[in-house]
């Protein structure tokens, strides 16, 4: 074993073998956690009975589940689902899945909350001068439902992104394990290099929390539908 | 009305059809089998999974980010008659089995020893070292045992184990419950820390840890088991790469390779 390392190297190493995987990881879970949350959330809110009752069902269900326990169904559990992956990805793809099924679930009731939170009457005005519900839904309603819940979506960035680190476990080197394996070669900066990583989840947390967060929350307030 | 029937149309037909899927592929005859090797060589890469966390076994340098230990150093040999390259999956030890079975890694390098639970799941390759277990205390310790099960007895009962390995299981086997009766630790630096500070009094572990340590703690063997096997493994389905692994560790004998690796990484 070669001599202790100093801290800003153990930085820097954390940072670029660590950091670009987890915030791929997150993006990924995000990006996938979007698309079905949105049509969930259109389901809950526009779709008949059953329609609704599915997305309902779909989120009670996925809250009340552990994401780690849900990695351990895709990983090993039922992995024929990525036969068509080589099998050095599928891990990745069962963390991405399980992931973004969590996520969906929450963005869901996040954009069900700000679709409704859209003055009903502006539905009604949209289709008194003859836009079809359709064309009121995605001119009128999504423009700014979205806008009104960005400050509750960022809340589920920072949840989703330290959920990354579940991938430590399956042979995934995100920031987690990058710190861990500093760690483990030099046993006496345990703590330090763990509060390295600490203030990287930190540094990628906080700012975007602040910026999309509360930037917004002041910008719906002079648009005048919303915020605090 | 209309529009009421047509949705729940669409759930029964979502229904049946995941219905009939499950049902349908016992119709038709199963797809002929890849052997891993096949895959192997034709992928170009060899995927092991290991806990690189147990030196002189398996460690991960952060200096120059490269996995060395023995156990890399055996699987390099397996890739090598193969005229492959290794990819290594650096996970939890305890998750190694799982991620086997489900395929993820064609074979486990993992300083694993030979036991009937795990050979219920996974095939054992040949024992390619042996190892003892050794009870470890500080040098200024005046424990004394003459057998394992003299670790029963509650005065000695402030043991330390790492999770999941068979020491875990001995104690297990002489009804001793992990958090009652001994601690177990995710990892073996993180035994000798507790054994160092006096968290506890003895711990449990393969010998060559014992080696790796003594210079940075003070500390001293009380007793050692007989040494037993250690295997690589992989899964039944695949005796075409238990046999090259087998082959790789007979030979590694013939030739000495193996034996100087010994020297190499414990001494």
């Amino acid at each position: 074993m070669s001599e202790v390392p100093d801290l800003t190297s153990i930085f820097f190493y954390i940072l670029v073998t660590g950091l670009p995987t987890t915030l791929i990881l997150t993006v990924l879970a995000l990006g996938f956690g979007f698309l079905l949350g949105m049509v969930l959330a259109i389901m809950r809110v526009y779709g008949e009975r059953e329609l609704a009752w599915i997305g309902s069902v779909y989120e009670k269900l996925l809250r009340g589940i552990p994401v780690l326990v849900l990695i351990f169904i895709f990983a090993y559990g039922i992995p024929e689902i990525f036969w068509y992956l080589d099998s050095l990805y599928r891990q990745v793809a069962s963390i991405i899945l399980a992931l973004s099924l969590r996520s969906a679930a929450y963005q869901s009731q996040i954009f069900r909350g700000a679709i409704l939170s859209v003055n009903t009457g502006q539905m009604v005005a949209a289709r008194a001068v003859g836009m079809k519900k359709i064309q009121a839904f995605r001119h009128i309603i999504l423009p700014q439902a979205i806008r009104l819940a960005v400050p509750g979506w960022t809340n589920e960035y920072s949840v989703v992104i330290k959920d990354t680190s579940f991938a430590y476990s399956f042979g995934v080197i995100e920031l987690t394990k990058a710190a861990y394996r500093v760690s483990v070669n030099f046993p006496i900066l345990w703590a330090p290099t763990m509060l390295i990583a600490a203030i990287l989840y930190f540094a990628v947390t906080y700012p975007v929390t602040r910026i999309f967060g509360q930037k917004q929350n002041k910008k719906l307030k002079e648009l005048g539908i919303g915020g605090r | 009305m209309r529009k009421q029937a047509a949705i729940i149309g669409m759930i029964l037909c979502l229904g049946g059809g995941l219905a009939i899927g499950w049902f349908i592929p016992a119709l038709f005859p199963a797809p002929p089998r890849v052997a891993v090797i096949d895959t192997i060589q034709s992928r170009g890469t060899f995927i092991v999974g290991t806990s690189a966390d147990y030196p002189p076994f398996e460690d991960y340098y952060t200096n120059n980010d490269t996995y060395y230990g023995f156990d890399i150093d055996i699987a390099d040999l397996i890739a090598a008659e193969m005229g492959v390259t290794v990819v290594w999956v650096d996970m939890d030890f305890d998750s190694l089995v799982g991620a086997c079975t489900a395929g993820t890694i064609d074979m486990i390098a993992a300083a694993m020893t030979y036991n009937t639970d795990r050979a219920e799941k996974l095939a054992a390759s040949n024992t390619y070292v042996t190892v003892a277990q050794a009870v470890i205390v500080k040098n200024s310790s005046s424990m004394t045992i003459t057998a394992l099960d003299n670790l029963t007895i509650p005065a000695n009962q402030l043991v330390g184990v790492q999770s999941g390995t068979v020491m875990q299981s001995d104690l297990e086997a002489l009804g001793m419950i992990a958090g009652v009766n001994f601690t177990t630790y995710p990892r073996a630096d993180a035994l000798m820390l507790a054994l160092d500070g006096g968290a506890i009094e003895a711990a449990y572990v393969d010998e060559p840890i014992y080696e790796a340590f003594k210079t940075t703690y003070d500390i001293k063997i009380i007793f050692s088991t007989d040494p037993e096997p250690l295997a690589l493994w992989t899964r039944y389905s695949e005796p075409e790469l238990l046999y090259v692994m087998n082959k790789v560790i007979f030979e590694g004998y013939q030739d000495g390779t193996i034996q100087d690796l010994i020297i190499k990484w414990f001494g």
